[in-house]
């Protein structure tokens, strides 16, 4: 029963993908008979959505909402992703595999790493990964969705999607207007707010056009039109532990069936993504342009494409650290205007997942108890401070000395959080999470062991199982996944079951005489 | 069943030839009411299983037996290879490649090479290695299976063959003959009884006292030819005068250097080098001659070329180039090490015990053994090592090499009759006959006499049949549509890396 204190108008300020993303999920959640949603976007400004790569609680996201993953992945241009393959991180030359899912089962409740850890001081291992369904399988190309009944090793593989976030956007569009969204086209050229709390009372667009609203949303971007513009929420600056401050970004043809995970390649002075999708290859370079020039990294980027560019690199700066509050007053941020990390473990759209589930969680009435507002922004902050720490865990976990960016990454002193992390799992491999921590100890455990950082030890307690039984355990295992991948289709197969259309194969030159 | 058919096979030795050959007679006669095909090898007994690199003939043998290539690849932690790299055989610093496939595009009714000579007189310089997609592909570390859906593309017809570990192979085999109906037994032959009168013989007595009767005997119990020489006495061709190298050390190591998808065959002071990079490791070794350099200092010069750790103590062989002068007398037939040796310069190890499965199949004999059939087997069996003997004299006749003794008295060698023929018609106007069905193609020959530096005097006059400008922009067309497809393939660690994949690694586009 809605009452008197019922928010009766949303205004979301921006349309790319957080705004549109918030619009499709507040649709479908506050849909009450009293809550007016309204988004206000306009064409003229650009949206950042470069070839979105995502980990996998977006599935919950999508079956919050009720949408099909087929029709999903058909609207999209979307692929499988089953984890991300790091290159020359740990060092030139070195790869590993970041997998989504974990890793196989635990013995008489022993961690797998615990046994692994062991294992390896006792023989020579395959890498880790080997014990993965999910890099087993991306490893070989191959994908299949494993439904809820899937046993073990099957039910180890969790996937996320690669997609196009303008196709998104648009596809929550769809969801959302027919949910009974208002979209209105225009910039807003002021903000007004109401004398007494400082609440944002109303935008004003160029037209002369007065929006009002109980509850903003400000998804307006880097800038922070509400946030920042209008309420001078201040900025924690990140950028002395993430010194990458542009990306570019550029999108490539490429033939053949699409790689199911995201590829990072570490350059001299940052790194490269590679996202396959159905129809291109988003690719991008983020850098420090202390160590690099925007013309040299731009040179690199076109030099590292696998196929012909579709367009002009398109040029971004940013830099890193989060709004000191998500939420202030009566304006709650999502996307970039809450805050930016850099995309190396692709969650800018988790963190706007996160930040609309937690609003739908602690959604505000006309009275903004700050009891709400306090639990969520104590929340988002620990929620970036996750991301931030396992990020800078890449950078500052490494060999590399052959730059200068290098050298400062692997000397800086990181966050106490980290350190705190960082000795547990060097002492004996022990990864502790918090409750409402992102990344899964799988997460941890293969980010440390390819970046090089072996624990000294393993815990006490694995002496109580018998070595050679869990040798043949870890063997069987092991086996178990790779005649499972083995069994499974191709990536470009399950796409084609999905969306009935394979890429075409380029032309071969010939000779003509 | 007729009474004088064969009915009790028995293959003796389990190497890489053994398993050869009961896979692939059990795959053919398996299903023979009442033959019954047994293997005899002793655990105790290590087996050579170096030859690691093969020829793309290895593809008809695994065809034979219906084993799916990525199935085999994975369980033989195999590589692809498009031919074999020769570093510093013409001289030192020199290189070049024997490609799988072939060279550019015959044109106007004559080989390719023939437009390629003339234009070195109209002084096109380039390289014959940049009109082989092999070469150029393989130098990239590319690969990509061929396309005979794209005709004019040179990708049409890339051929290529496989890098692997031969234990594993002959476990994958052993594997395949086991579930058609060979039986093994291990066990350490003590004894062979003959049949009194025709020398026949008629069965092996093992360690354990156990007798294993037969009516055909396939000897594959390696150099020492148990049966075909240590019984039948056939004795043994010695063609060390025209091969002098008569020991090798192998050793593997672990991966290191290029991931390219070529054999590479290094001349030294006193013989050659192999490396043959495998998916786990890189195969090495030193095949040299002990009349030019010690023991020591042959293991000494393989350690310290190596590109990884090595993984083992380097392993002595020792070998006389040659063949027995009867690889088949009476009942036993011989083949692998057993039948005779070739240093494994041009990876024809596996290729020959191949060739002597196919005959034996195609000349298969009944119980009453007939002699007419046994002298064909016998006379295409040594042909065959031969023409391969002829081939691989051709690497040390054509050198320029002069800085050893070892050297120099391979560049003095007197030739066997053949091989001077074929330098001699190659010199005249770039002639290049294939004899018979001998086993190395024109492509082949051109490869090695061109890379060894010999010199054709003139080119085919119908080779005018194209104005001299149209030959020059033919010959750029076809190095350009070279070049191009190869930037396409992936690499062949991409290749491998896909390769559970049933669908084939994409080719990318050349941008």
């Amino acid at each position: 029963m809605t009452n008197e204190h019922t928010i009766r108008n949303v205004v979301i300020v921006g349309g790319g993908t957080a705004g549109w993303m918030a619009a499709a999920a507040l649709s479908r959640y506050l849909d009450n008979g009293c809550t007016k949603i309204t988004l206000i976007e306009s064409e003229e400004i650009g949206t950042i959505g470069v070839g979105e790569a995502t980990i996998p609680p977006l599935i919950t996201f999508n079956s919050m909402l009720g949408i099909n993953e087929n029709d999903f992945v058909a609207a999209t241009k979307a692929t499988f992703k089953l984890g991300i393959e790091f290159v020359n991180w740990g060092a030139i030359g070195e790869r590993y595999f970041h997998p989504f899912g974990s890793f196989t089962q635990d013995l008489q409740g022993v961690h797998f790493h615990q046994l692994y850890l062991r294992e390896r001081k006792r023989r020579v291992m395959q890498d880790v990964s080997s014990w993965s369904m999910s890099a087993v399988a991306a490893a070989m190309g191959r994908y299949a969705r494993p439904g809820v009944n899937a046993r073990p090793p099957l039910s180890g593989l969790n996937y996320a999607f690669h997609f196009d976030a303008g196709l998104y956007a648009a596809f929550l569009r769809n969801f959302a207007e027919k949910g009974g969204v208002r979209r209105i086209e225009g910039k807003i050229v002021d903000a007004k707010l109401d004398g007494e709390r400082g609440n944002v009372e109303s935008v004003v667009l160029t037209d002369g056009a007065v929006v009002e609203g109980d509850l903003f949303i400000d998804c307006s971007g880097f800038r922070g039109l509400l946030i920042e513009q209008a309420l001078g929420t201040g900025y924690e600056d990140w950028s002395h532990w993430l010194p990458c401050d542009r990306a570019a970004a550029v999108p490539c043809s490429y033939s053949g069936d699409p790689d199911p995970f995201t590829r990072s390649t570490a350059y001299e002075a940052g790194w490269q993504w590679r996202i396959p999708l159905q129809h291109r290859m988003g690719n991008g370079i983020v850098y420090s342009s202390a160590h690099l020039s925007d013309d040299a990294a731009r040179e690199l980027l076109l030099a590292n494409l696998e196929g012909a560019p579709l367009a002009e690199p398109r040029h971004l700066s940013f830099r890193t650290g989060r709004r000191n509050l998500a939420w202030n007053r009566n304006v709650v941020s999502l996307g970039l205007s809450s805050g930016f990390v850099e995309p190396l473990e692709s969650t800018a759209i988790h963190l706007i997942q996160t930040g609309i589930a937690r609003l739908l969680g602690l959604f505000p009435d006309r009275r903004f108890n700050p009891v709400e507002r306090d639990e969520y922004n104590r929340q988002m902050q620990g929620t970036f401070e996750d991301v931030r720490d396992f990020i800078i865990l890449h950078y500052t976990k490494t060999k590399r000395d052959d730059s200068e960016f290098w050298n400062y990454c692997r000397t800086l002193t990181v966050p106490d959080s980290l350190t705190a992390k960082e000795e547990l799992w060097r002492a004996k491999g022990r990864i502790f999470r918090d409750e409402l921590e992102l990344f899964p100890t799988t997460s941890w455990v293969a980010v440390m062991l390819g970046q090089g950082v072996i624990p000294e030890d393993y815990e006490p307690i694995v002496d109580a199982l018998d070595e050679e039984k869990v040798a043949s355990a870890l063997e069987q295992m092991r086996l178990g996944i790779l005649q499972t991948a083995e069994r499974l289709p191709t990536h470009g197969e399950f796409l084609a079951e999905i969306v009935g259309q394979r890429p075409a194969e380029p032309e071969l030159p010939e000779f003509v005489f | 069943m007729r009474e004088d058919r064969i009915s009790r096979i028995v293959i003796v030795g389990g190497g890489t030839a053994g398993w050869m050959a009961a896979a692939a007679l059990s795959k053919i006669m398996g299903e023979i009411p009442g033959l019954r095909i047994e293997l005899i090898e002793s655990d105790e007994i290590g087996t050579v299983g170096v030859g690691e690199a093969t020829i793309p003939q290895i593809q008809l043998f695994n065809n034979l037996l219906e084993i799916d290539e990525r199935d085999f690849v994975r369980a033989t932690n195999a590589t692809y290879k498009l031919g074999i790299e020769f570093v510093d055989w013409t001289r030192l610093g020199h290189r070049y490649v024997h490609p799988f496939g072939f060279y550019g595009l015959d044109m106007k009714g004559i080989e390719f090479h023939q437009h390629w000579l003339k234009g070195r007189f109209l002084g096109d310089s380039t390289s014959l290695d940049d009109y082989s997609l092999a070469i150029v592909a393989g130098l990239q570390g590319r690969f990509a299976h061929p396309r005979p859906d794209q005709p004019n593309s040179p990708l049409s017809k890339i051929s290529y063959a496989f890098q692997f570990d031969a234990s594993l192979y002959a476990r994958y085999l052993r594997r395949l003959a086991e579930a058609a109906g060979v039986v093994r037994t291990e066990g350490r032959i003590v004894e062979v009884a003959q049949a009194g009168e025709t020398g026949f013989v008629e069965a092996v007595v093992l360690q354990s006292g156990a007798r294993i009767e037969g009516d055909l005997f396939i000897d594959c119990s390696g150099f020492r030819g148990l049966l075909i020489e240590q019984t039948l006495k056939s004795g043994f061709e010695d063609w060390s005068k025209w091969l002098p190298c008569d020991r090798a050390f192998a050793v593997p190591c672990e991966l290191g250097g290029d991931h390219l998808p070529l054999t590479r065959s290094t001349a030294r002071p006193a013989g050659w080098q192999w490396r043959i990079p495998l998916q786990h490791r890189i195969g090495n070794g030193y095949v040299y001659s002990s009349a030019h350099v010690s023991d020591d200092e042959a293991a000494a010069t393989l350690l310290a070329n190596l590109d990884g750790q090595p993984l083992a103590d380097p392993r002595p062989l020792r070998f006389k180039a040659g063949h027995r002068r009867k690889p088949w007398i009476k009942n036993v037939v011989s083949f692998g090490l057993a039948a005779g040796f070739l240093e494994p310069l041009e990876s024809t190890s596996i290729h020959l015990v191949q060739t002597g499965i196919a005959q034996l199949m195609t000349l298969f004999p009944s119980r009453k053994f007939d002699a007419l059939e046994i002298d064909r087997f016998n006379a295409a069996t040594i042909q065959e090592y031969v023409d391969i003997r002829d081939f691989l004299v051709l690497h040390y006749k054509a050198t320029e090499r002069n800085d050893s003794p070892f050297w120099d008295y391979c560049r003095e060698i007197d030739p066997p009759d053949g091989v001077a023929y074929k330098i001699d018609m190659f010199r005249r106007n770039g002639h290049i006959f294939r004899e018979h069905v001998e086993l190395f193609t024109e492509t082949s020959w051109l490869s090695v006499l061109v890379g060894q530096g010999i010199e054709a005097a003139d080119y085919h006059p119908a080779a005018d049949l194209l104005a001299d400008e149209e030959t020059l922009e033919r010959l750029a067309h076809i190095r350009e549509v070279v070049a191009q497809t190869a930037r396409m393939m992936p690499t062949q660690d991409e290749f491998l890396r896909h390769h559970g994949s049933k669908s084939e690694v994409a080719l990318r586009r050349a941008s």
